[in-house]
């Protein structure tokens, strides 16, 4: 592959404590991983990570807080249920369950974001740049008929 | 063949002792193919009411267009007994001001099936419990029932209504439970790429009239999210993104709330497969979470009932 | 001028129009026909219902089509349409009567649509007569019929070994140079089957006093015992040749301003910024709907706003059928209506 996967990355603005890490994402992310920060995974609707597929995601990756320390108690919890559902069911229409990753971070990491992300970019390196779904293209000019 | 009889008797009473103020059923259609919903209010037109296997609309769907407060009678086959609950979990309607009259099915017949055998000139339909005659300008025919079937009500597993009022006909044995499973494994059986390749061939032919998402008894968004503008995060048109993620978003916003009537392909004016969609999701919910919608009117959907015992649900 | 067309030449006959112009025809597509362009294996479909599900006004007025393009710092440039010349072959009169309809909106001493016109002006259009009257089609109701030749530029009437070809404009006939001429007696044969055809096709219901019915009872309760079970859905509206609305829509993540079909029966379409919807209700648009196709278009150009081509009627989810609400509206009093 020439170009480096695209990645979409949705993380949930409490899962980085350590400045060190909120510093990284905030300025020193690649060009090729494309931040989106919410305030609570559970905020993630399936709706965004349909966009950012149709624009030619080559992988999502989803990061938010481990059970039992979401801010919000239970939207991790929520977001997990929905969004694996999401994962699955894009997966039967067409767009592969290994471009969508979840990383639940404890408190007490440091440097996790990184690592993964850099294994999540070797994985779907291997699995080649995203076709299927990959569908916002402009009109064809004339117009639609059929 | 439901009791016509018994059907309208019990309509009558129910409008004659001001049970409802309203049944909601089926009369004869313009065309021999397409009977319609209709609204009884005076036990005068109870006479025209009709009721058989081309009645092919999910009633429920007009329940969210009435008042709250409105006392209504609806007919109810299986899988409208369990979209009527779903819409009382999610507090559309009142149960105590419904009445359901259930009437257990034999499936509903595809009135494209008929017209593929026949052709288009189709003059009288008349069927019995095992067959369907069919009198068009290309001859008079006689089909058995089963081959009529919609798909949907092929994979059927509630044909008897779950918790109606009254029950007007033999409760019916329960369909297979893995005829819906084996559905969902045939297609995932194929490869990915052809899997993508049907999706993309049937979303092709969508022209955003939104009949599906009208027939549907579980769409009453007052705006849908392809009405919003800003943000526009489903492209509007009949451009690939557009028709694929409208297909993708509705039929992922019925987790846990379809039912797998099958009234969204009936409705679909280009002949679009979908259920193989929202199968995959009931599919999900049941494995899952042991989930079916619609069996009470009180049991949350899964994506409603989050708890901290996710946890050792996922693996991280 | 007649000529005479040999069933068996009408292939090569198609073929060789591709040199010059895109030919687009009726041919299967799943369990109906669509018009799609001209393969070396494409097979002509004229089979019930004789139309094609989706009608050609989607061939001048796409479901989506581009307007303008932007740039993300401003600039913006008008959407260029590829249009190649073209042939549309096959299409039934009803929808030919249609798209001349639909001219009457886009081409006006006002305002003139450049991309429905260049679209226009490149076509050609070969109908086919229908000799056999469809199942739910009412084109002599209407005023039209199933051998109109409004909007053609040449017409063929089926007559069994070979198409009698009635070439109606300059366009028409530069398409069928080098075929023989009719003999009187074949002219004769094919009148006769297009006045068969005409009479065989059943009067669905009574124009007459219609409009004034429709318009003298616009507050009356049979608006609501007509739309009561309407869906609100846009299948009749999208499937019909007259309907034109379209919205406009600016795609911001692909940098275009499109437009696409719309439809008066959806609640977002009369929807204001304020909230104030002026038909908030499906007896609203259902009035709204009917009105437009047997009045208002009555009142602009004094021509029906329906070709009778039966979509509506067939394809409605719930069985509606235009023909019946509008006999029922025939039984309407004359009420004067004092709100007007």
């Amino acid at each position: 592959m020439l170009q480096k996967p695209k990645i979409a990355l949705f993380q949930c603005q409490w899962c980085l404590y350590a400045p060190a890490d909120q510093e990284w994402v905030d300025t020193q992310l690649p060009e090729n991983i494309h931040l989106t920060k919410t305030p609570c995974t559970g905020r993630i609707n399936p709706l965004y990570v349909l966009n950012t597929v149709q624009g030619g995601a080559d992988g999502v990756m989803i990061s938010g807080c481990l059970p039992e320390q979401c801010h919000f108690k239970t939207g991790n919890m929520a977001a997990r249920r929905q969004l694996e559902e999401f994962n699955d069911f894009l997966n039967h229409i067409g767009y592969e369950k290994e471009r969508v990753r979840f990383v639940w971070l404890d408190l007490q990491d440091r440097g996790i974001i990184q690592k993964q992300l850099a294994i999540f970019e070797e994985e779907l390196e291997a699995l080649g740049p995203a076709s299927n779904l990959v569908t916002r293209t402009k009109v064809a000019e004339g117009g639609r008929h059929a | 063949m439901p009791d016509l009889d018994a059907i309208k008797t019990e309509t009558k009473r129910l409008l004659s002792e001001g049970v409802v103020e309203v049944v909601v059923a089926f009369k004869p259609g313009d065309t021999p193919l397409h009977p319609q919903p209709a609204f009884f209010m005076n036990v005068d037109d109870v006479d025209s009411l009709v009721y058989d296997g081309l009645c092919q609309n999910n009633l429920a769907t007009f329940l969210t267009r009435l008042p709250k407060s409105q006392k209504i009678g609806m007919l109810v086959r299986g899988c409208e007994n369990r979209s009527v609950n779903a819409l009382v979990v999610e507090k559309q309607k009142l149960r105590e001001n419904l009445f359901l009259v259930g009437i257990p099915c034999e499936g509903i017949i595809d009135w494209r099936k008929i017209v593929e055998r026949t052709g288009e000139a189709v003059i009288a339909v008349h069927e019995n419990d095992l067959n369907v005659f069919v009198d068009s300008r290309a001859g008079n025919f006689n089909f058995n029932r089963a081959d009529l079937l919609h798909e949907s009500c092929l994979r059927c597993t509630h044909r008897t209504p779950v918790n109606a009022d009254i029950l007007i006909g033999e409760a019916l044995p329960e369909g297979d439970l893995t005829l819906a499973a084996t559905a969902v494994e045939v297609f995932e059986a194929h490869e990915i790429d052809e899997r993508y390749a049907w999706f993309h061939k049937e979303a092709e032919r969508c022209i955003r009239c939104y009949a599906c998402r009208e027939a549907c008894p579980m769409c009453y968004c007052t705006e849908c999210f392809v009405d919003h503008i800003e943000p526009r995060w489903t492209e509007s048109g009949a451009t690939p993104a557009g028709m694929q993620g409208w297909h993708i978003v509705r039929a992922f916003h019925q987790t846990g709330r379809c039912t797998d009537c099958g009234a969204c392909e009936r409705a679909c004016p280009m002949d679009i497969k979908m259920t193989y969609l929202t199968e995959k999701l009931n599919h999900d919910m049941r494995n899952k979470y042991g989930f079916v919608t619609g069996l009470d009117a009180q049991t949350q959907p899964p994506f409603a009932t989050v708890t901290l015992d996710d946890k050792n649900r996922f693996s991280v | 001028m007649n000529l005479i067309l040999e069933k068996q030449a009408l292939p090569g006959l198609l073929q060789g129009w591709r040199e010059q112009y895109d030919v687009f025809l009726p041919q299967k597509l799943e369990r109906f026909s669509h018009f799609l362009p001209l393969t070396p294996d494409s097979v002509l479909v004229t089979d019930e219902p004789h139309n094609t599900r989706i009608p050609p006004k989607a061939l001048f007025l796409p479901m989506t089509e581009t307007l303008v393009k932007f740039t993300r710092f401003g600039g913006y440039q008008d959407a260029q349409q590829n249009i190649h010349p073209r042939i549309i072959f096959a299409i039934r009169p009803c929808d030919a009567q249609a798209v001349q309809l639909l001219d009457t909106s886009f081409i006006q001493e006002s305002y003139t649509d450049p991309l429905w016109l260049e679209k226009r002006e490149k076509t050609i259009t070969v109908g086919l007569g229908c000799h056999e009257p469809c199942h739910n089609g009412f084109c002599t109701t209407v005023g039209y019929g199933p051998f109109n030749k409004v909007g053609l530029d040449a017409l063929l009437t089926d007559l069994g070994e070979v198409f009698l070809v009635e070439t109606l404009t300059e366009k028409g006939y530069s398409l069928f140079l080098g075929l023989r001429e009719a003999q009187q007696q074949m002219t004769e044969v094919a009148q006769r089957v297009q006045q068969q055809a005409y009479d065989k096709m059943p009067v669905a219901f009574e124009t007459e006093g219609l409009k004034a019915k429709l318009e003298q009872n616009f507050n009356s309760s049979y608006w609501q015992e007509v739309s009561q079970s309407c869906l609100g859905c846009g299948v009749c509206t999208f499937l019909c040749p007259t309907c034109f609305c379209f919205d406009i829509a600016d795609e911001t993540q692909r940098r275009e301003r499109v437009r696409n079909w719309d439809t008066c029966m959806f609640r977002t379409y009369s929807l204001e910024a304020s909230g104030h919807n002026p038909r908030p209700s499906k007896v609203e648009r259902t009035r709204q709907r009917l009105s437009h196709k047997f009045v208002y278009w009555l009142d602009q150009i004094n021509q029906i706003g329906c070709t009778g081509c039966g979509r509506c009627v067939r394809y409605c989810p719930v069985g509606l059928d235009i023909r019946a609400m509008l006999r029922q509206a025939q039984t309407l009093p004359f009420e004067v209506n004092h709100a007007l």
